[in-house]
């Protein structure tokens, strides 16, 4: 019966293990900023990987990728890390699957592509100065000016036939 | 040069109606429980009642510089999904994007900064299904501080964003100098 309870709860503890096994094995591979705007630089970490057993590769798939890198440097917090330049990217999601040097999967993690900055989601059209303003100061400077041309020209000539006659 | 006068006078004093402007700084996204996401479909409507939006939604993705693309200028009154993100009602953020005005006036989402916490915004899909987002804040960023993470970055849980523009228009730039950033969660 004490056998029945311990063999129960080993197998409950392994189930249990088991369940939290992927989770774990994500956490082991990081990806600093998770969000960079395209043409930005992201760190990639694989946090567990021993540097003795040799280069971490990082296989980055996403919207147009397929691709291996593979790690630089050791990283601060331990393990082996390298950089990875956005330019080029197509925007979207990324996933970032690390091996260690001696063929083991050191889990995996996600980074996304953004636009660069803000929106440009307007035209100005009902701002005090907005575009329409400008348009119309200008359109209303070239009549102004146009008209006191036209009046200056009128006047020179009403002079010039008052001179003749 | 009595219309050359007026257009100038016009000039000086047009369209007194600047967008409004969000009545606080965003608050942090309300902690909701993921529920069950759902699978990827493009959104063709999006409705604010408290500020009377009925949009059509069309896909937009990134113009040759990288920024976020809108509808063009000469379709006001259509917002834009952003393709790469995800899709609303899926896990992640899904982002719409409007203008805040044309060259002819405001524009779907002029009043945005007029949204509190709590306002309810629906998204329809092509699927057929209607998903349902609260707002948790409203926020006005500078657009070279734009808060890139919050918006586009994602977790379990379906969000929203919706972005427009804000803050002064400058001549210069030909574009307003802050994005309006509103930040929703799903409630159904």
């Amino acid at each position: 019966m004490k056998a029945q309870a311990v063999l129960g709860s080993a197998a409950v503890g392994v189930g249990f293990g088991t369940l939290l096994l992927p989770a774990v094995a994500l956490a082991d591979t990081t990806v600093s900023p998770a969000t960079t705007p395209v043409g930005g630089t992201v760190v990639l970490t694989a946090t567990t990987c021993n540097p003795k057993d040799g280069d971490v590769i990082f296989h980055v798939t996403g919207p147009n990728r397929d691709q291996n890198v593979r790690s630089t440097t050791a990283a601060a917090g331990g393990g082996l890390s390298a950089e990875l330049f956005t330019a080029g990217f197509t925007l979207g999601t990324y996933t970032v699957a690390a091996t260690c040097g001696n063929g083991s999967s050191a889990g995996s993690a996600q980074f996304t592509v953004t636009p660069i900055g803000g929106a440009p989601a307007g035209g100005g059209g009902s701002s005090a100065g907005g575009t329409t303003a400008a348009v119309a100061f200008t359109a209303g400077g070239a009549l102004l000016g146009a008209g006191a041309t036209g009046l200056v020209v009128l006047l020179r000539r009403r002079r010039h036939a008052g001179a003749v006659a | 040069m009595v219309t050359g006068t007026g257009l100038l006078a016009a000039g000086l004093n047009l369209a007194p109606t600047p967008p409004p402007r969000p009545g606080s700084t965003a608050a942090p996204d309300r902690s909701v429980s993921p529920g069950t996401a759902l699978s990827r479909s493009v959104p063709v409507r999006v409705e604010i009642p408290a500020i009377s939006v009925r949009a059509e939604v069309v896909p937009v993705a990134a113009d040759a510089d990288g920024r976020l693309e809108v509808p063009p200028l000469d379709r006001p009154t259509v917002a834009g999904w952003y393709r790469p993100g995800a899709s609303p009602g899926e896990a992640g953020n899904a982002v719409i994007v409007g203008h805040v005005d044309s060259l002819r006036g405001p524009a779907v989402f002029f009043n945005l900064g007029r949204l509190r916490a709590g306002d309810t915004i629906r998204v329809t899909r092509s699927d057929g299904e209607v998903v349902t987002f609260a707002v948790d804040g409203v926020g006005s960023y500078p657009k070279d501080r734009f808060p890139t993470d919050r918006v586009y970055g994602g977790g379990a849980a379906a969000r929203l964003r919706l972005i427009t523009c804000g803050g002064r228009f400058d001549l210069r730039q030909g574009d307003y100098l802050d994005n309006i950033v509103v930040f929703a969660s799903r409630v159904r």
